[in-house]
């Protein structure tokens, strides 16, 4: 009887740790019945074009919530990069733009990480609050930049644009943010797993004091996760605007709820320590496969805005019960 | 008509408690005669806390007969026993601290005493009532540590009791509230009320108390009427024999100054230097919230504490945090295992190497294997009993746990060992495994600050012991050479030798 | 007592003020402005304004004095308001509103549900619900306003009483009950002690999962009435208003001197706190501040403001 009892709670939890697969298949399987068109080669495009942006937010997210933290300021930050790279192309060229626009990305980060730090807040609750307010400045800042008009660029007279490339181009099979992509999961995947900052930044989150009494810096960990999140938040919305051709200062609203449950979804806890970025790949897989399909069905995308918010409190209770 | 009240308030018998590793309390019988000042004296980690949390319904008993006031107590809550007329004022004073005083005594009753005007109106009778002029609308936050307790004997009050556990009432009066406390003691006996008074200041137990209990270990050692005991008597039934194979031998190759700290000053301590040599255990003995712990957290850079000077080697060092202090050759094993020492969702493994990253780390990437083979080793060399080094470092013992937090630093072989209650919580046999760990360490050239509530654990272990009391060094004693009532008188702050 | 010893106990005098000094602040800055600031009309009219947050910042304080908060009363308030709009069409205008304050508490109870049962943490789980709650509204008006078809509705929230607008006797009738019920109640005195020491107040026999969960629903409650209040005084169901509502109204309450840590402050605190950022607005319109460096700015005192929060927390910490 205890061996049967073990063996359903083993299942149990692997069923719980690979919950996000298992969506995903019934997913799948379900909106290819009720709606073919599902599997058609333009529909995965499609997914696919989704996919871009909020996997280079929620990648960044993820180390911040590895790290028992929480950034809710990417919105803000993804408005800002958006407005002012973009505004940049024309005078100073499109790589001293890229350029530009990822280092804003990386200062929007870092002065997260210097608030936090320097009030000493140590909850993901406090947190949420700074990077909240932080996020309406942000925005502000691009409304402002951008005079709340929405900008475009041009045609880029030089024969290879990058951004072009960035936004619809291919290189080979792939499309260009494909590659991106795969370039920069590897890299972060590398750093969270096989680098001692990044293992550092796992026992941050696992329990902070125990970090710190191990002769941890902790802050050192707070910083790069904040770095990280920002400079993500800054390619997503390169990719963004890439493929939009246009960035309104409003552009980024939304990622920050998307990019929290993708990584929830996918299986990182919020309580911090464990997570992994593959699993927030899968995450935002099932993120954008549920909307996807959810348009499909012709569900209003007001609808969806609420059914992203119950999946999320579903999300998070879910996981406070695995943990308690 | 009336049933006959029996001459006892409360009774217990065989009551006994553990907790995982340890049995805090092993058939433990007492009674307390009604309207007697009962004391109750015994080291910490003597059981008495645990006895008496169980009266009060925080903890549960495992096994026994508790009956109070003619009724059997079993299952209770802390709100049902102060009902029944059971109160107890700890020695952690249970207020909140952002309500006013009034609010306090009657928290959770405001219905009952008809709103904030009846509320504030009987506080100020049942202060007046115990001699204290505390204004019943101040913040709890904004008293004295002596305020807060006539607050809780005021609470305690209130309810009408009929026996009063005080859990260390004095350790924070000054001579004149002592006095008022006397009084209160004297009126409350007056009303019939009972009282169990737990302190380790003997002056206090002979001048109250009418009968005194001693427990140690667990048990009750011996209960007489305190004319019958002599404080010697209490003091060695305190401590109890010192069995000499139950520890390892001092380690023998004391060597030169190692360490130098020069007044470490905050708000609890005063003044606090003292030195350790290479190869030396230094145990640190005190009360509790005596300093002990603050003085090692501020050594380790835990706490923000500046002004102090710390030499090694004769070397000044500088150390703003735990990094400093790792760095400068310190190890640390805090506390409390649970939340400050392990991250307890993470492996053995992790919980074991997280203090050594370099070490298995080359141009900043993690080598798995070597970290494997750290990991491996320290299971191996400290018998560490898990299934595997993947093994959630939650899922071991309390024994094994502590053992993983000492693998950690080993590996690191700091030169200065702090260790804050290394056996808590660990059964005979691992704490044993500990004590020769510590004994190697020292061995090897090591240094270790010991500090540990379990006085003959301390008293056996340690080559020389400071004595603490409220936040000053008030002696430094050899174990091996000294009476062990002496460096109890001197931790108790008893200037001069025992009586 | 010490040099240091003066300074310390002046800065904690001056921190607990905060409210009170930024109000002083501004209303010294705007002496030497050349606006209408001190017309009665404005001061008024400034009142008004910040009656339908004050509603809001009462509500929320229930449930932060007793350690938690709430984020979802932005998309609560935006529901309600517009479902009262909706069931205009269909009932009385008093039933509307019943119904629409009784969503109101349904919302408060499953957010009391979650974070009191089910242990969740309040901030996070709250601040799914009330995006769970703006996705609804923008799904009942498709995102377009919605306009009332009962003409007295608008006169609830436009209207006056011998001169003194009804929302702000609405809203003085609202501070009359809460802080009745913070400082006269069995309830509301647990709330603080539970908010101060959950421990200490659950070994005293308080019902602390009712009581707290109880907050949850007056909080709801709260952000009901302001949504059809809102809804009253637009004259429309919009989805709009609910996005940075909750960050605002938190905030303010932390200003005047209600923290998140829980059992400190209370309504007139709240109340205070609200007030600066009713009075920031009125000052940053009076002079002529544009729109963006508006929301730029109130964002920056938002961030000063948790930040100063959360520094005297560390500091309470790091005390040795």
């Amino acid at each position: 009887m205890e061996e049967k009892k073990s063996v359903l709670k083993a299942g149990a939890s692997m069923l719980r740790d690979y919950l996000v697969l298992v969506m995903i298949a019934f997913l799948v399987v379900i909106t290819a019945i009720i709606e073919p068109k599902f599997l058609s080669g333009s529909n995965l495009v499609n997914i696919m074009r989704q996919f871009g942006p909020l996997i280079m937010v929620s990648l960044g997210m993820t180390f911040v919530i590895i790290g028992g933290f929480i950034d809710l300021s990417v919105a803000g930050t993804i408005n800002l990069v958006a407005v002012v790279t973009i505004s940049l192309i024309q005078p100073l060229g499109q790589l001293p733009a890229l350029l530009i626009g990822l280092a804003l990305g990386i200062v929007c980060g870092t002065l997260n990480s210097i608030l936090i730090l320097s009030s000493g807040a140590l909850t993901q609750a406090e947190a949420l609050f700074i990077t909240f307010g932080m996020s309406t400045v942000y925005s502000a800042l691009a409304l402002l930049y951008s005079h709340g008009s929405t900008m475009h660029f041009w045609d880029i007279s030089a024969s290879k644009s990058v951004f072009e490339a960035i936004g619809g181009g291919n290189i080979g099979f792939f499309s260009v943010s494909f590659v991106i992509f795969l370039v920069l999961l590897a890299i972060l995947w590398i750093f969270q797993s096989k680098t001692a900052d990044g293992r550092a930044i796992c026992l941050t989150g696992g329990n902070k004091t125990a970090a710190r009494l191990s002769g941890i810096q902790i802050s050192r960990s707070i910083v790069e996760i904040y770095v990280i999140c920002g400079f993500m938040a800054a390619v997503g919305a390169i990719v963004l605007f890439s493929r939009i051709t246009t960035a309104a200062p409003v552009i980024g609203a939304g990622y920050e709820t998307s990019a929290i449950l993708a990584v929830v979804v996918g299986g990182t806890t919020l309580k911090g320590g464990k997570g992994s970025v593959l699993r927030t790949v899968m995450g935002v897989l099932l993120v954008v496969l549920m909307s996807n399909c959810l348009d499909l069905l012709g569900v209003s995308s007001y609808m969806q805005y609420a059914v992203k918010g119950a999946i999320l409190m579903f999300a998070i209770w879910l996981d406070n019960r695995k943990q308690a | 008509m009336d049933t006959v009240q029996s001459e006892y308030i409360l009774s217990i018998k065989d009551v006994s408690k553990s907790f995982p590793g340890v049995r805090a309390l092993d058939r433990v019988s007492l009674d307390v005669r009604r309207g007697t000042v009962h004391g109750i004296v015994g080291e910490n980690g003597a059981g008495k806390s645990t006895l008496m949390k169980i009266l009060s319904g925080v903890y549960q008993k495992d096994s026994g007969t508790i009956i109070f006031d003619g009724q059997i107590i079993d299952h209770t809550t802390p709100h049902e026993s102060m009902k029944r007329g059971l109160a107890i004022i700890y020695q952690e004073l249970n207020l909140v601290n952002t309500m006013s005083v009034g609010e306090n005594i009657f928290l959770g009753r405001f219905r009952e005493m008809k709103g904030m005007r009846g509320t504030h109106a009987k506080a100020k009778e049942l202060l007046e009532n115990i001699g204290s002029k505390v204004s019943t609308t101040k913040l709890v936050s904004d008293l004295s540590v002596s305020e807060k307790q006539m607050v809780e004997i005021a609470k305690a009050l209130s309810f009408k009791s009929k026996l009063i556990i005080m859990d260390e009432p004095s350790s924070s009066l000054t001579s004149e509230e002592m006095v008022e406390l006397a009084k209160i003691i004297r009126q409350l006996k007056e009303q019939g009320i009972s009282i169990i008074y737990i302190s380790h200041k003997l002056d206090e137990i002979f001048e109250f108390c009418d009968i005194v209990s001693v427990m140690r270990d667990g048990h009750v050692i011996d209960t007489k009427p305190k004319s019958e005991f002599t404080r010697n008597e209490l003091i060695m039934k305190m401590i109890g024999r010192t069995i000499e194979n139950e520890y390892p031998e001092r380690p023998r190759n004391v060597g030169d100054t190692l360490l130098e700290v020069r007044s470490i000053n905050t708000r609890k301590l005063h003044d606090v230097s003292f030195t350790i040599r290479k190869g030396e255990i230094l145990g640190l003995v005190g009360l509790v919230g005596a300093g002990r712990t603050e003085i090692v957290r501020a050594l380790f850079g835990a706490d923000k504490v500046r002004g102090h000077k710390v030499l090694i080697d004769g070397k000044p060092v500088h150390i703003r945090n735990p990094k400093d202090a790792k760095d400068a050759g310190f190890g640390f094993i805090p506390e409390d295992r649970k939340f400050q020492g392990l991250v307890l969702p993470f492996s053995v493994e992790s919980n074991i190497s997280m203090a050594s990253i370099p070490r298995f780390t080359k141009f900043g990437f993690i080598r798995k294997s070597l970290e494997k083979n750290i990991a491996a080793q320290q299971v191996k060399s400290l018998s560490i009993k898990t299934p595997s080094t993947r093994t959630a470092v939650n899922n071991l013992s309390g024994g094994n746990q502590q053992k993983c937090i000492v693998g950690r630093w080993l590996e690191i072989s700091p030169k200065i060992f702090i260790m804050d209650e290394p056996t808590r919580g660990i059964d005979v046999g691992a704490k044993y495994e500990i004590y020769t760990l510590m004994k190697e360490i020292a061995e090897k050239g090591g240094a270790i600050i010991l500090i540990s509530s379990e006085l003959p654990e301390v008293l056996n272990m340690s080559n020389r012991v400071l004595t603490i009391f409220e936040g000053r060094i008030t002696g430094e004693f050899i174990p091996e050479t000294t009476p062990a009532d002496r460096i109890m008188s001197a931790a108790l702050g008893i200037v001069g030798g025992e009586s | 007592m010490s040099k240091s010893g003066i300074l310390t106990s002046i800065y904690k005098a001056l921190t607990k003020q905060k409210a009170f000094i930024a109000l002083l602040v501004m209303m010294i800055g705007m002496l030497f402005s050349k606006t209408n600031f001190y017309s009665a009309y404005n001061l008024l009219d400034m009142l008004n304004s910040t009656s339908i947050l004050l509603i809001l910042a009462f509500g929320v304080t229930f449930t932060i004095i007793s350690g938690g908060c709430d984020l979802s009363i932005g998309g609560n308030l935006v529901v309600a308001g517009i479902l009262a709009i909706k069931l205009l069409d269909v009932m009385p205008i008093w039933l509307a509103i019943l119904i629409a304050v009784l969503f109101g508490a349904v919302v408060g109870f499953v957010n009391g549900f979650l974070v009191v049962q089910q242990k969740t943490e309040p901030f996070i789980i709250t601040l799914g619900m009330g995006l769970l709650l703006t996705g609804v509204a923008q799904q009942l008006t498709d995102a377009h306003p919605l306009p009332a078809k009962n003409p007295n509705f608008m006169m609830i929230s436009n209207g006056d009483f011998h001169g003194i607008p009804n929302l702000v006797i609405i809203m003085l009738v609202c501070f009359g009950i809460s802080y009745w019920i913070m400082r006269y109640t069995q309830f509301g005195r647990n709330l603080y002690a539970i908010g101060g020491d959950y421990e200490v107040a659950r070994y005293s026999g308080i019902d602390v999962i009712r009581t707290k969960w109880m907050g949850f629903v007056l909080s709801g409650v709260a952000a009901a009435l302001a949504g059809v209040l809102l809804s009253s005084k637009l004259n429309t169901g919009s989805p709009v208003y609910g996005e940075t509502t909750a960050l605002v109204v938190n905030c303010g309450v932390v200003v005047g001197g209600t923290s998140f840590a829980g059992g400190i402050g209370g309504i007139p605190q709240s109340g205070l706190g609200l007030l600066v950022f009713g009075m920031l607005d009125n000052v940053m319109n009076m002079l002529g501040i544009t729109s963006y460096y508006q929301v730029l700015l109130k964002g920056a005192v938002i961030v000063a403001i948790i930040w100063m929060d959360c520094f005297a927390n560390k500091r309470k910490r790091e005390a040795v």
